[in-house]
């Protein structure tokens, strides 16, 4: 294996005898789990910054600390926006912030392991460990190498520091896509706004809008920020309406109205709905994104109605029974396995829980959260005084508001 | 769509204004008009720049610490008011410093280690943070012995009062989230104020106070001298550190930029307002009977007596403890951000010691050995603020010159790329900066070579 840092050291030395430094190395990021050299990177006479192909540089003596090329006239110079593309190692990778998603932490290459695999010279490993800085300082007098601190490239994202990246095209692995959403909001916590903005563009939507629901508010505000409008619409309309209220409420007046005037029309109406509720209050807390079933149904109607309602939905532990879908007056409550174990000609109104304890959109939040919490349930319906359904309040919403303001963030999410 | 939407909003029954006691924000959306309880009133009038008070505040305020005071006071002592012209110079130096440290911060989301190791390489970022580590060291232990010495003003022992001190500001970075720090930091630097009072209690002539704005300058040693400590002492490397980190930690996004910028500015204008209340108490009081020599803060403290009375005293006392206090608070954090950022350890106020235990451990570290060492009766305090000056002084011309650097670079900036304006205030500081130290190590090395 050699080190990046070795490499840096070297000298291509063409067949003419000529020699210049190296300066960097660019790799192919996208060419299977450990990317290949492409290019070895020096500045000419002329002073510019030019490029030769791997291929013709094979030859490593590590003796005389030189890389031997064909003629370092065939080198190409390096176009501008190959510079924005390309991920160049010195420039990019070494010393910058990797994801190691084996160990689930942000870290620094301390160094870079290249090795010969199938006759190309590939990134193999990161060096997070202090040994790869001794050596470093050291200009390698230092040889230790520990190797529980190397970590396999193919466990390792990289990005780039710039959401724009992945619009122009730059290529990811997306390995980072194999883990949970709370795993990779545990990330996002720890990077910078810039890689996390980067990170949720390239995320499939889907994903991106769970992972975003995991996320601090502060950085959920800060990466909104850095999405283009079409983006942002895409994430509203797939985040639960309570975050998406959240993170209007963080924005300036005029910022506030532009972001609701560009919001799906059901998006705006149902983040427009919690506004509407003072801070402090259960409506400003609860969610109004629930699963409702009219009373006059079968089970077998209830399982068929239900399955295009279900897919969306932060919270569907409960299934609540209203009058008809327009009114939305509550009859009852029915839990979603009481629907999937029940015989399929039983009416819903016949196995529904009638004697439902609700609470009041304008009650305290903090109370409210308290009674549900004491009660053990995993949500209670909040409704008007008409007894019209308008949400619920989850029992990870009533934990959170309890929490002590430093630890919301963290408070598990488990019913939505 | 427009009545679709409106459909759906009339499922709601308005809240009552009354009923709630609060304003509404009024938006109108899709042509309707629509009043939400729920959005945050932002705040208006002074409160609208109260606000905005945050990490610029409280960086520069940081800066007149124990050292600082010292500093001040021993210029109005030594010089009368000759030196306030100064003051207005290193203002808008360090109000342009700050600033571009806070657009760092806001643009790119990292800290100033981070981008020095990342942009510059390994070498110079461990350059760097050694020589942080040792000088932000040394003025921590000088922070607690400011707090011991300033609470022995009022018959309190340092023995009682420096761990108390050090277990206090340690429990509130370690239990406390980002925002709550930030408020209780705010909060003591209203301490300052107890500078302007001591000011005016002086009685200074203010015509004679006007002429002190007037530059005269002098070419003896001690005036130079004089002239380079009060540059050092305020731009500091460890303000530049805690601005931009905890730019990074408040949440500040590039496009809500503007804010911090008068923050940055407010806070350099504030901490210069209060250390030219320093220079003015000291000037009105020591200066006009001939008492010269001031050593430390405490000393100032002291000396402060017998010409302006107990109350005199008193003031500089309570000033003097919460600067301390202050600093001692800031510069552990911006060592623990420091060291993290250089070596990519999770840091921030805002996470835990299971999230970040390095950057919690470390900041640990720096309170217990600041506290342990300023108790020792014999610590040479004023010998070990002199070596810790030579080494930020070192240090400062080339944190200044990696700042205009990264500044200026668009690939990480964009949009927040420093101007030509900034440009020409930022090469003018790092060469008013670079003079300085330059001519501070000059005159130790004449000094040893001379004896004087």
């Amino acid at each position: 294996m050699l080190m990046l840092s070795e490499i840096r050291r070297f000298r291509l030395v063409d067949d003419q005898n000529q020699t210049v430094r190296i300066a960097d190395l660019s790799v192919d990021l996208l060419n299977g789990e450990y990317p290949p050299i492409k290019q070895v990177l020096f500045w000419n006479d002329d002073r510019k910054f030019v490029g030769l192909d791997w291929k013709n540089s094979n030859l490593i003596d590590l003796r005389k600390k030189e890389i031997r090329t064909t003629n370092l006239k065939e080198a190409k110079e390096f176009p501008d926006d190959s510079l924005t593309r390309e991920v160049l190692l010195v420039r990019d990778v070494l010393d910058a912030l990797i994801l190691d998603l084996q160990n689930r932490r942000v870290t620094r290459a301390n160094d870079l392991w290249l090795e010969k695999r199938d006759e190309q010279i590939v990134l193999s490993h990161a060096d997070i460990s202090t040994a790869a800085i001794l050596r470093r300082l050291s200009f390698n007098l230092w040889r230790r190498i520990d190797r529980k601190n190397l970590f396999d490239w193919k466990f390792v994202e990289f990005l780039r520091g710039d959401p724009n990246a992945v619009r122009n095209g730059a290529g990811y692995h997306l390995r980072i896509t194999k883990l949970a959403p709370g795993e990779i909001a545990g990330f996002i916590d720890l990077i910078p706004y810039l890689h996390a903005a980067e990170l949720i563009v390239l995320l499939p939507d889907k994903l991106a809008a769970d992972v975003l629901e995991l996320t601090s508010s502060d950085k959920q505000l800060q990466i909104f920020e850095e999405l283009d409008d079409e983006q942002s619409r895409k994430m509203f309309a797939l985040l639960a309406p309570e975050t998406g209220a959240k993170i209007i409420k963080q924005l300036k007046e005029d910022e506030a109205q532009k972001a609701l005037e560009n919001l799906p029309k059901d998006c705006a109406a149902k983040i427009l709905e919690l506004l509407r509720f003072p801070e402090g209050t259960v409506g400003s807390v609860m969610t109004n994104d629930v699963v409702t079933l009219p009373l006059d149904l079968t089970v077998d109607e209830a399982r068929q109605f239900l399955t295009e309602p279900l897919k969306n939905p932060n919270f569907v532990y409960f299934i609540y029974v209203v009058e008809t879908g327009v009114s939305r007056v509550l009859r009852g409550v029915i839990s979603l396995r009481r629907i999937v174990t029940a015989e399929p000609t039983d009416k819903v109104a016949d196995i529904m829980d009638e004697f439902v304890s609700v609470l009041s959109p304008m009650g305290e939040a903090r109370a409210a959260s308290f009674r549900l919490i004491d009660s053990h349930l995993a949500a209670m319906p909040v409704v008007d005084e008409t007894n019209k359904l308008l949400g619920v309040l989850t029992i990870d919403a009533a934990v959170s508001n309890v929490a002590p303001r430093n630890w919301r963030d963290q408070a598990p999410r488990v019913f939505s | 769509m427009k009545e679709s939407l409106n459909e759906t909003l009339e499922k709601v029954p308005l809240p009552h204004v009354k009923q709630i006691g609060r304003k509404a924000m009024h938006l109108q959306i899709r042509g309707r008009d629509l009043w939400l309880y729920g959005m945050p009133r932002q705040p208006q009038g002074i409160f609208r720049w109260l606000w905005v008070l945050g990490p610029g505040l409280v960086a520069a305020s940081a800066g007149n610490d124990a050292g600082g005071i010292a500093t001040y006071s021993s210029a109005g002592a030594k010089f009368g008011y000759e030196l306030l012209w100064v003051m207005l110079l290193i203002t808008v130096s360090l109000a342009v410093v700050q600033e571009m440290c806070a657009r760092l911060g806001a643009a790119t989301g990292r800290g100033l280690l981070d981008l020095i190791r990342e942009r510059f390489g390994l070498n110079w970022g461990i350059f760097a943070i050694s020589i942080i580590l040792i000088a932000n060291g040394g003025l921590i232990i000088s922070e607690f012995v400011g707090i011991g010495a300033a609470l022995e003003l009022f018959g309190i022992s340092r023995y009682v009062s420096v761990p108390l001190a050090a277990a206090v500001v340690w429990y509130l970075v370690v239990f406390g989230s980002y925002a709550q720090v930030e408020k209780i930091f705010l909060l003591m630097t209203l301490v300052f104020l107890a500078y302007p009072v001591a000011a005016i209690m002086a009685k200074p002539v203010w015509g004679e106070v006007a002429m002190g704005f007037v530059p005269k300058i002098h070419t003896d040693t001690v005036y130079v001298t004089m002239l380079v400590g009060l540059i050092g002492t305020t731009i500091t490397p460890y303000m530049q550190l805690f601005q931009q980190s905890s730019t990074v930690e408040k949440g500040t996004a590039r496009k809500h930029y503007g804010d911090e910028r008068i923050d940055a500015y407010a806070g350099s204008i504030f901490s210069n307002l209060m250390s030219m209340s320093m220079i003015i108490a000291t000037a009105a009081t020591l200066h006009v009977i001939g008492k010269t020599e001031i050593e430390s803060a405490s000393d100032a403290a002291k000396a402060l007596e017998p010409v302006a009375g107990a109350t005199a005293r008193i003031i500089f006392g309570i000033g003097l403890f919460g600067a301390s206090m202050l600093a001692a608070a800031v510069l552990p954090l911006a060592t623990a951000y420091a060291v993290s950022e250089t070596f990519g350890f999770p840091k921030g106020v805002n996470l835990d010691f299971r999230r970040a235990s390095i950057f919690f451990r470390l900041f640990t570290g720096l309170i217990v050995l600041g506290a342990g060492v300023a108790l020792i009766p014999s610590v040479p305090v004023i010998k070990l603020l002199f070596f810790v000056q030579i080494l930020n002084g070192a240090l400062l011309p080339i944190v200044l010159l990696f700042i205009l650097l990264l500044v200026n670079d668009a690939r990480l900036m964009r949009d927040l790329k420093n101007t030509k304006l900034y440009n020409i205030l930022g090469w003018a500081t790092f060469a008013l900066v670079t003079t300085a130290v330059m001519g501070m190590f000059g005159l130790q090395i004449y000094g040893l070579l001379t004896g004087k």
